[in-house]
């Protein structure tokens, strides 16, 4: 069953065309990736998923309805993202960062939050327990009551996936996970991401380490000046020569971040 | 070398400060009616807070190392009081010649005190958190000691109101603060006095780790903690000896910290800054005063006051929803602006409307006067005074207690509020919007909610002071009360109710008791609001997310952080 | 008919006194993303600056040597006020939140208010100003319009001080480097700009035109008081904001707009609504609106895009 429909997306700034009719389909259980040189218009592309920019022509449907332009319906309606440059709370420990993932899924109000009764209390337990679990299955366990800001780098990665997981999502899209990471933590994402799998969410990658890429998705899809190029199976890209002349003569072994 | 200085120094420092406790036995004035007995032998008033800090002196500069910025504030405090004391002596008596010899040695012996405290090395340990060996009384002990904080807050509280001539024996000398009688110098000076001795007790409390402590105390038996609170609130009239000023003081002081915490869920918690808020409180005191029965109030309903609060906080809100609807998405700055001019426009409204210059509802410039006093059903009137215990309790007493519990309830909400899912969603808000819109967080309704909120509470505490003051007029809603209601959040330190309360109280009390200081009380309070932003921008007594949000390299913490633009994306 | 040119003329006076306030607002809100609080009281200080210049000079002293001097007491007084205020009021919070310069402000604000009301002789209720332009010296402008001597003279000062302060921007060098550093800071600096400076230069042209403004109003009105910097500080915000903040060419049509908006709101609106009562509210009302509905302005904004 395809989650994701994307169909003729395009975004102009002024008389820039970053995105120019792209389509692109994310099925259940699927890992895809989404490459290109830099500016190519990736993350602008995240962006008219998610709603933070508003498509300038295209439809983008999700489980069959269309998605909707408002950022935080959009993960409501279950498709969450990370960000380039990570966008957590800083002054939130990490448990909170979690938590607050967990709003959109909770609905204590202001009644609830002063009369303090049974159900508020419920869903604050099995909240905090929700978030702790994630944690954990990100890597984290233990590291609840740190400031996020206070993380280091590859955890606070972690945390932001934790976070995006925490709102229960269909889809997770990563917008350059293992960007400034070395080899042993780009395994350990790689390893994250398998196991994000597994748990039965899909995943729409932006990557610029190829292994790291072609080891991961079944489907890549090649962005090139907002266009896309090429889509298909990882053999099929790299082998590729126009993909190959997009990177102007980068090895098509590619480098790692 | 310098251990032989440090030594001279303490040495030094030590003798002044003896001088100073030998001069608090000796007069400081040569004539008497100056408050805290300036003339006999036992020290009280400015002699005996002066005391206690110079036997702290003697004491640490004799015996333990280190606390050298512990006695920095404790001889600064010294000298200051002496000084400040000296002067207001010798100005109510008409010159030096009124001057006792005590209180130039005092003077002298401060001086002696402070150089050597400051030529100390600042070689302080963090101080550290003490805790009780865990033994069988240990819980007991911890108990009553949150009890005595109370009960030492509430003698602090009675003291710096000033105690009632009735309470104490008659006289001109009293022993700690003279009675409460308005443009009086003197007890101004004793009140000054013993502020800053608050001050510099603090101080060194704090440095020497007993603040930090009583912190973790408080937080393990919070309950203890509320109910001694309580308690010391509720007992507080009965220490007035049937006299109600002071009563009403704090009455005053309620309301405005109960407005203050109301304000500090809009700008603390949810980080909108709102320089109208005043209008929400005015539009409770006008529907309680249009519904109070009074004659000058063209509406010929009268409301039991269990509805009219009720209805006044709900109006409010709704005032509150529709005027956030349509701005809260704007950047910080331009709804600073925008929240500035609705509260003018009402202002100016109610200041018009009385039939001339547009519908009679408010009776224009004048206002709604003669409100009646509360009453219960029961027959009950709060303009009553009676007796419990067998002490006479004024009539100001039922309109505090209706206050503590306003106050009260405001504090439960923010409280709750502040540590719930609603709570951590403003924060995230406050943090990064569009992360938290991207993490499912729908900022506006969030946002309309901390703005309603605050609404709601202001028109509840609004419609109580109505009937306190018993009159609503345009004058008490003017964008200074709005701004000074924002400086109690921002000086008592925003995102805690105790910043709210200090911040209330300091702003509420100061100018009411330094009444010499009456021209000057606006300028002094510019200036402080400049001060506070350039030293300590969280305030006083900060929630910790808040002081880390200040000082922090890339500021952050507030909407008003977002990039220009609407601040949603 | 006449009524509504006579209303037309007097909106046009009013705005050209908003419009030269609010190019304070608009060229510092421009560089520094920070609504100075405090502009209105460097309005407010330029009329006692030229009113305690005027009582210095001897006695017998003719207007056309006076009123210079004074515009040149006022303009002293301002720029100095408006130096001091950016260096060690807000220059010290730059990279604070922006919580912080905008309370400061608002002290400022108010100490300003009340230090002129509490140490300048007799400043308590409002102080004479010289009307060295005769006020009732009236000049036709066809039909039974009219308009004041001084207020002429407000217009004309007015335009001429927002076109020297146009082709300044425009053309000089320290007027382009003021519209790179408000475009982005940081590239400016790389090229070399002393961005420090050129957010002085701004605060100082700003006050310099406020303080015309101050002269103007107490040479119109006769009289300058403590307290008329507050509103016409916030209405001169909302003209500036109305013609897009940041945009020079804005600040003074939001200005003239605004005042125009305001003479024929009282004249004209639905009663009871109508009359001098309800002025100074039509001003707030049409502050919201601009900034619910468009809050770019009828410009357009030209703010630094923050990172």
């Amino acid at each position: 069953m395809t989650l994701l429909v994307a169909r003729a997306v395009t975004k102009r700034f002024g008389g820039l065309v970053a995105v120019k009719d792209v389509d692109l389909t994310v099925g259940e259980g699927e890992v895809v990736g989404l490459i290109g040189p830099n500016g190519a218009g990736k993350t602008t592309f995240f962006n008219c998923l998610t709603g933070l920019e508003a498509p300038t022509s295209g439809a983008v449907s999700y489980r069959g309805n269309p998605l909707p332009t408002r950022t935080d319906l959009v993960t409501r309606a279950g498709v969450a993202r990370t960000f380039q440059n990570i966008r957590l709370f800083p002054n939130m420990t990490a448990l909170e960062n979690v938590l607050v993932g967990r709003h959109c899924r909770t609905k204590a109000g202001v009644l609830a939050a002063v009369g303090r009764g049974p159900r508020y209390h419920r869903e604050e337990r099995e909240s905090e327990q929700r978030a702790r679990e994630l944690l954990a299955f990100v890597g984290l366990r233990g590291a609840g009551d740190e400031l996020a800001k206070s993380l280091p780098y590859g955890d606070q990665r972690r945390l932001e996936i934790a976070r995006a997981l925490a709102t229960d999502p269909g889809l997770l899209l990563l917008d350059e996970p293992t960007a400034g990471m070395n080899p042993n933590e780009t395994a350990a994402t790689a390893d994250l991401v398998r196991r994000v799998k597994d748990l039965g969410v899909s995943v729409l990658l932006i990557e610029h380490d190829m292994r790291f890429v072609f080891s991961l998705c079944e489907r890549i899809a090649v962005l090139v000046q907002g266009e896309k190029l090429v889509e298909g199976t990882p053999e099929q890209v790299q082998g590729d020569e126009r993909v190959i002349a997009a990177y102007l003569g980068q090895p098509a072994e590619g480098e790692s971040a | 070398m310098s251990n032989l200085l440090t030594k001279v120094a303490r040495q030094l420092g030590a003798g002044g400060a003896a001088l100073v406790l030998v001069a608090c036995f000796l007069p400081w004035a040569t004539y008497s009616g100056f408050p805290g007995k300036m003339r006999a032998v036992t020290p009280g008033g400015a002699r005996l807070y002066v005391m206690i800090l110079a036997l702290f002196g003697v004491l640490f500069l004799l015996s333990a190392p280190g606390r050298a910025r512990a006695l920095r504030g404790t001889s600064a405090c010294t000298l200051t009081i002496a000084v400040l004391t000296a002067v207001f002596i010798s100005y109510a008596g008409g010159g030096a010649g009124g001057l006792g010899i005590g209180a130039i040695l005092a003077v002298v012996g401060g001086l002696a005190y402070l150089a050597a405290a400051w030529s100390l090395p600042a070689d302080d340990r963090p101080a550290p958190i003490r805790v009780l060996p865990d033994r069988s009384w240990r819980t007991t002990v911890e108990t009553l000691l949150v009890v005595a904080a109370a009960a030492a807050a509430l003698i602090a509280f009675v003291i710096g109101l000033g105690i009632p001539t009735a309470t104490i024996a008659s006289g001109e000398d009293h022993l700690l603060l003279g009675a409460i009688s308005f443009n009086d110098l003197t007890n101004e000076s004793q009140f000054l006095s013993f502020l800053i001795f608050l001050g510099g007790a603090s101080l060194a409390l704090s440095r020497l780790g007993l603040v930090a402590s009583l912190g973790a105390l408080t937080k393990k038996h919070a309950k203890v903690m509320v109910a001694a609170s309580l308690m010391a609130a509720v007992v507080f009239p009965f220490t007035q000896g049937g006299d109600g000023y002071s009563l009403r003081i704090a009455a005053s002081i309620g309301v405005f910290a109960a407005a203050a915490i109301g304000l500090n869920i809009v700008v603390g918690l949810a980080g909108l800054l709102d320089l109208g808020y005043i209008a929400f409180f005015g539009v409770g005191a006008y529907f309680a005063a249009l519904v109070s029965g009074s004659i000058n109030s063209v509406v010929p309903v009268h409301l039991p006051f269990a509805l009219t609060i009720v209805l006044a906080a709900l109006v409010s809100g709704l005032f509150g929803v529709l005027l956030g609807a349509p701005t809260l998405r704007l950047r910080g700055d331009y709804l600073a602006i925008v929240t500035l001019g609705f509260g003018e426009i009402f202002r100016i409204t109610v200041n018009n409307l009385d039939g001339s210059a547009g519908p009679s509802l408010t009776n224009g410039p004048n206002g709604i006067s003669n409100i009646p006093d509360l009453t219960l059903p029961g027959g009950f009137s709060f303009g009553d005074n009676h007796v419990l215990f067998g002490i006479n309790l004024p009539f100001q007493a039922n309109y505090y207690w209706l206050e503590v519990v306003l106050v009260a309830v405001v504090m439960t909400a923010f409280l709750r509020l502040a540590e719930s899912r609603i709570g951590r969603a403003w924060v995230a808000i406050r943090e990064d919007e569009v992360a938290a819109a991207a993490t499912g967080i729908n900022t506006t309704r969030l946002k309309l909610l901390a703005f309603g909120l605050g609404a709601v509470l202001a028109g509840a505490a609004g419609s109580v002071n109505a009937h306190v003051v018993k009159i609503a007029a345009p004058d008490s809603f003017t964008f200074l009360e709005s701004a000074l209601l924002l400086a109690a959040v921002i000086l008592g330190g925003m995102g805690t109710v105790h910043g709210a309360l200090l911040g209330a109280t300091v702003l509420y009390l100061l100018p009411e008791k330094l009444r010499f200081m009456q021209d000057l009380r606006l300028l002094v309070f510019g200036l402080v609001l400049v001060l506070i932003m350039r030293l300590r921008p969280e305030g006083l007594l900060p929630s910790k997310r808040r002081a880390r949000e200040f000082h922090e390299p890339g500021g952050g913490g507030d909407a008003l952080s977002a990039p220009p633009g609407r601040a949603s994306a | 008919m006449d009524l509504f040119f006579q209303q037309l003329v007097n909106g046009l006076v009013l705005g050209a006194t908003y419009g030269l306030i609010a190019l304070g607002y608009t060229m510092v809100y421009g560089i520094v993303q920070l609504i100075n609080f405090a502009h209105g009281e460097i309005f407010m200080l330029g009329g006692f600056g030229a009113l305690t210049t005027y009582l210095t000079l001897p006695a017998g002293t003719p207007a056309a040597v006076a009123l210079p001097m004074m515009l040149m007491g006022a303009m002293v007084v301002s720029v100095t006020m408006a130096v001091l205020l950016e260096r060690f009021a807000y220059r010290p919070l730059r990279g604070a939140p922006r919580l912080a310069p905008l309370i400061t402000a608002l002290g400022m604000s108010i100490a300003l208010q009340e230090l002129v009301r509490n140490f300048y002789p007799e400043a308590k209720s409002a102080r004479n100003f010289p009307q060295l332009i005769d006020p009732d010296k009236r000049f036709s402008l066809g039909g039974s319009v009219t308009i004041s001597a001084p207020s002429l003279v407000t217009i004309v000062i007015a335009v001429v001080g927002m076109v020297t302060l146009t082709l300044f921007v425009r053309r000089s060098r320290t007027g382009r480097a003021m519209q790179a550093t408000a475009q982005d800071p940081d590239t400016a600096r790389l090229m070399g700009i002393d961005t420090d400076r050129i957010i002085v230069t701004a605060f100082v042209l700003g006050a310099a035109l406020a303080a015309v403004a101050g002269v103007m109003h107490g040479l119109r009105f006769g009289q300058v008081d403590f307290r008329m910097g507050f509103l016409i500080g916030i209405k001169a915000f909302t003209a500036a904001v109305l013609g897009g903040i940041g945009n020079i060419s804005g600040a003074v049509l939001g200005g003239f707009t605004l005042g125009l908006v305001e003479v024929m709101a009282t004249q004209y609106a639905p009663e009871p609504f109508a009359g001098g009562a309800w002025k100074d509210a039509w001003a707030f009302v049409v502050l919201i609106i601009v900034l619910v509905f468009r809050p770019s302005g009828i410009l357009g904004e030209r703010v630094a895009a923050r990172a």
